[in-house]
């Protein structure tokens, strides 16, 4: 569970992947990137390095640095094989060979420190606790107070909580600071009930609310297709993205995705919700839907491949789960939407479903995940050279340039100085361009401004949150279906997020071994044994399975667990006043 | 080895035969060049199968990967007596017997079963098609296998439907074959036959081989039929070979096998395809209790050890060929 940092962390990657970029001038000459006040840096080791460096400076002498990613799926490269990173080289002679997570991420990272050695820079994602543990970050806060104008200006805001955190220093950087005014995403790459746009378009654009009017909306389009071989709703159970089954109660109560709890805004008081009563509802629902052949049994056996093999199957009417998982099934439904306009039918579309139907919380308040980010290791060699990287990179010129790339190229100024996107250069932007540009390897994984932020200029640092983009990125389908509904974007049919200081609770720090990860860890065992039963199980007998898992569920401290972050969460507020 | 010239002087004195250490001595310098041959594998084996040994001592300590090792914290037994009060490792042990069993038993029957009746085979083109054909599984990795048979099994898999077919069950009545727990150890001694029975063959189709032909033309003269001749022959010919691959695979029983359990396994069927190894996996290594992994590890290894050692004192004892 601990893994929804991937929330957060792919929403970011899904929607700066129709990015692109500038460094404001001509041909990637970031000679105005230097910050102000570079005058009193030394000149080899300031940030404000110039790609065109004047007779008098020595150019920069080359260093690669090694640089491993807890996160599993991307290519392996050299950054100074991308365009992007090609520019950054030259303007700090830094290269990145990064290499990412290939198999289970705590072996991995337990080999590393087992054996004392380690990669110049780390993202260890789900295993931080474990590397600071074992001691193998080092504190950056002389290396940023010497080299990190930048890195001050943008992170400064949370260094008290950042210190607070983990013992008084800062031992890494977390990749989504808010800088300037929020922005929200016009799409939905957070949690939804996800439907066919053919059921509701032979429903008639209903107003889907609740979580009966969905399975109903789902259970009548089933029964009226019967030689289809549809399957009413699956859900995503394999190994740790198990939350996707286990979370919906907390979002059809009303609160965004706070982990394994639901946090009162009013009070701060944190309650579990598993084991509850909206727990009991959310599984009865499946249970019943089950009994009437509604659901696919499959989603308590397979795996994640084949979870999204069915998405793109044409054959599920709906399901729950979050948009930062299941893109790649949504890019081959919209990929075959945009080749042929009938295909439209099979491209999902979010639902904010809730128990009562009043109020809403899918959509993520401004967040600040404190336990995700890079740091810099002992074993690097020079450590300062990797600060000051960071540094230009945090730059305006360098965060347009690793988001909307370069001028003329991949995006467009017009007039007013509004950043756009020409039809052309957006259907340029795929997969593979992204990838060779470098779009892909900066999306997320480095010091940068979040995805929310917007520039001085008001022009949003994601492309894909910037109104003119999202708008010429929809298709005939999209501009339909969202007509119907009356509204602009996806987000729209949402609730605004109200604002929590604590977002998101399951990213406050928990010791390894500590009662609350323990209490974690137990929990999730119960509940991948409990959850097929009580779904599985005859409509009769679910009551008496339920009362099993609650003996079972009564051995745990669940009351210890809640007072902690109780505690927690207040303290942040404290902070956040 | 220093100097050779303190060597008995006369050949003819009938001095009894030194023994010990001058005799070993003796024998050392006499065979130089075959130990000198040796020495790169003697090294080979100390460096990588006695060095880590060294990492036990894991096991009796508080470890700590921050600090040296003189630093650590020194605990006794704690990690064993932790591992065998912890239920799941219970579990994970019937596991893990109960699934070796199933694989030594069901692999010796049908491996040799397969042997014989190859052997038995006249036409040669359909003996070599049978024996690619039973031994090309063991070529595809478990990855792929498991993804084979998680998609046989699927409740809209190919068995549900043939099922359905022959009117065994209604639709919707399909089977989780890999949600029922209790099924799993069937399912896996399945794929592990249908995995490795062809490869097994293979050593024992060797060793049939070399039986002597006029054993058979002999038999064949007294009368005895094909099974006899099976029985009483071919049996008793490959029975050495049988023998001392059930002592090594004895040696194995807490091998389990660890990819198609981890693979095949999930939520539903976990008090059934948990095995020891993926027990260290989840407990040990991914909750960084290295020392309940190396336990755990350790464990595994004595007990191995001494079956290993029992299995070929009962072949000794029965005056059966043995490993040593």
């Amino acid at each position: 569970m601990a893994k929804k940092l991937w929330t957060a962390g792919m929403a970011a990657a899904l929607a700066v992947s129709m990015t692109a970029c500038s460094s404001g001038n001509n041909n990637g000459n970031a000679s105005s990137a230097a910050p102000a006040g570079s005058s009193s840096a030394p000149a080899s080791g300031s940030a404000s390095a110039t790609a065109t460096a004047s007779a008098s400076e020595k150019p920069l002498d080359k260093v690669t640095f090694s640089f491993f990613n807890g996160v599993a799926g991307e290519k392996d490269l050299n950054t100074n094989e991308t365009t992007i990173g090609k520019m950054l080289e030259d303007q700090t002679g830094v290269n990145f060979k990064i290499e990412h997570l290939v198999g289970d991420l705590n072996t991995k990272i337990g080999t590393m420190i087992a054996s004392d050695q380690y990669p110049d820079v780390i993202i260890p994602d789900a295993a931080i606790e474990e590397v600071l543990k074992a001691g193998a970050f080092i504190p950056l806060d002389d290396l940023i107070e010497q080299y990190g104008p930048n890195i001050k200006r943008v992170y400064g805001p949370y260094f008290e909580r950042m210190r607070a955190d983990y013992g008084g220093k800062i031992y890494f950087l977390p990749f989504g600071p808010q800088v300037g005014e929020y922005v929200a995403d016009p799409n939905i790459n957070q949690g939804a009930f996800w439907v066919q746009r053919r059921v509701l378009k032979e429903a008639g654009y209903p107003k889907i609310k609740t979580l009966d009017e969905y399975v109903k909306l789902v259970e009548d389009y089933v029964a009226k297709h019967k030689d289809e071989n549809l399957t009413g709703m699956i859900t995503l159970t394999h190994d740790w993205r198990f939350f996707a089954t286990s979370n919906p109660p907390m979002h059809l109560a009303g609160f965004p995705n706070d982990g394994n709890v639901m946090v009162d805004i009013n009070t701060n008081e944190a309650k579990t919700y598993a084991g509850s009563e909206n727990e009991k509802r959310w599984l009865k629902t499946l249970n019943d839907l089950n009994g009437k052949n509604l659901f696919d049994k499959a989603s308590f056996v397979d795996n994640y491949d084949q979870y999204i093999a069915k998405l793109t199957s044409h054959k599920v009417v709906g399901f729950f789960d979050y948009g930062w998982q299941i893109g790649n099934a949504m890019n081959v439904l919209k990929d075959a939407a945009r080749k042929d306009q009938a295909q439209d039918d099979y491209v999902y579309f979010p639902l904010p479903v809730t128990f009562d139907g009043t109020h809403d919380q899918y959509l993520d308040p401004p967040g600040w995940t404190s336990n995700r980010g890079a740091g810099i290791t002992k074993s690097a060699k020079d450590p300062a050279r990797i600060i000051q990287y960071w540094d230009n990179l945090l730059t305006d010129d360098n965060q347009v340039l690793k988001s909307w790339g370069i001028k003329g190229e991949t995006y467009e100024v017009d007039d007013k100085g509004r950043f756009y996107r020409t039809a052309d250069q957006i259907a340029k932007l795929d997969d593979a361009f992204n990838e060779k540009f470098g779009f892909k390897t900066y999306d997320w994984d480095w010091p940068q401004y979040g995805t929310s932020s917007t520039l001085a200029d008001g022009n949003a640092v994601a492309p894909g949150f910037q109104p003119e983009v999202f708008q010429l990125s929809l298709t005939e389908g999209d501009k339909t279906i969202l007509d119907k509904y009356g509204v602009q974007t996806y987000a729209q049919m949402f609730d605004k997020p109200e604002d929590r200081p604590w977002f998101p609770a399951w990213s406050i720090p928990k010791e390894q071994g500590s009662p609350q990860q323990i209490w974690e860890t137990k929990k999730d065992d119960l509940l991948k044994k409990y959850y097929a039963k009580l779904v599985l199980a005859k409509p009769a007998d679910f009551e008496g399975v339920w009362a099993d898992y609650m003996k079972e569920f009564g051995k745990l401290d669940t009351a210890g667990y809640e007072k902690w972050y109780t505690e927690q969460i207040k303290k942040i507020v404290e902070v956040a006043k | 080895m220093e100097n050779n010239t303190a060597l008995p002087t006369s050949p003819s004195t009938s001095k009894p035969e030194p023994g010990g250490l001058k005799l070993f001595v003796k024998k050392l310098v006499s065979q130089r060049m075959l130990v000198l041959m040796s020495v790169p594998f003697v090294i080979w084996l100390f460096v990588f199968k006695y060095v880590p040994v060294w990492g036990w001592t894991i096991a009796f300590q508080d470890y700590q990967p921050s600090l040296a090792f003189k630093d650590q914290q020194w605990v006794g037994f704690s990690h064993f007596r932790s591992l065998f009060s912890e239920d799941r490792f219970l579990i994970a042990l019937r596991n893990t017997l109960a699934m070796s069993g199933i694989n030594l038993v069901l692999g010796f029957v049908t491996a040799v079963s397969l042997a014989l009746l190859l052997n038995e085979v006249r036409k040669v083109a359909f003996k070599r098609v049978v024996q690619t054909v039973s031994y090309l599984p063991h070529f595809i990795s478990w990855v792929v296998a498991a993804g084979i048979i998680q998609t046989m099994l699927a409740p809209d898999g190919v068995v549900n439907e043939l099922l359905k077919m022959f009117g065994v069950i209604e639709k919707g009545q399909e089977y989780l074959f890999l949600g029922k727990a209790e099924w799993f150890w069937g399912i896996f001694g399945a794929s592990s036959v249908w995995k490795d029975v062809g490869w097994n063959t293979i050593v024992y189709l060797a060793a049939i081989s070399s039986i002597d032909p006029a054993q058979y033309e002999a038999a064949e003269m007294d009368g005895a039929g094909r099974l006899r001749r099976m029985w009483y022959i071919t049996l008793p010919g490959i029975k050495p070979v049988i023998i001392v691959l059930l002592i090594m695979n004895i040696g194995y029983l807490l091998e389990s096998g660890f990819e198609p359990q981890y693979l095949l396994g999930n939520g539903m069927n976990v008090d059934y395809s948990e095995n020891i190894d993926i027990f260290v996996l989840k407990y040990g290594l991914q909750q960084f209790n290295f020392p309940l992994a190396t336990a755990a590890g350790m464990f595994k290894t004595v007990v191995s050890f001494i079956l290993l050692f029992s299995a070929n004192h009962i072949a000794k004892r029965l005056g059966q060929d043995r490993l040593f």
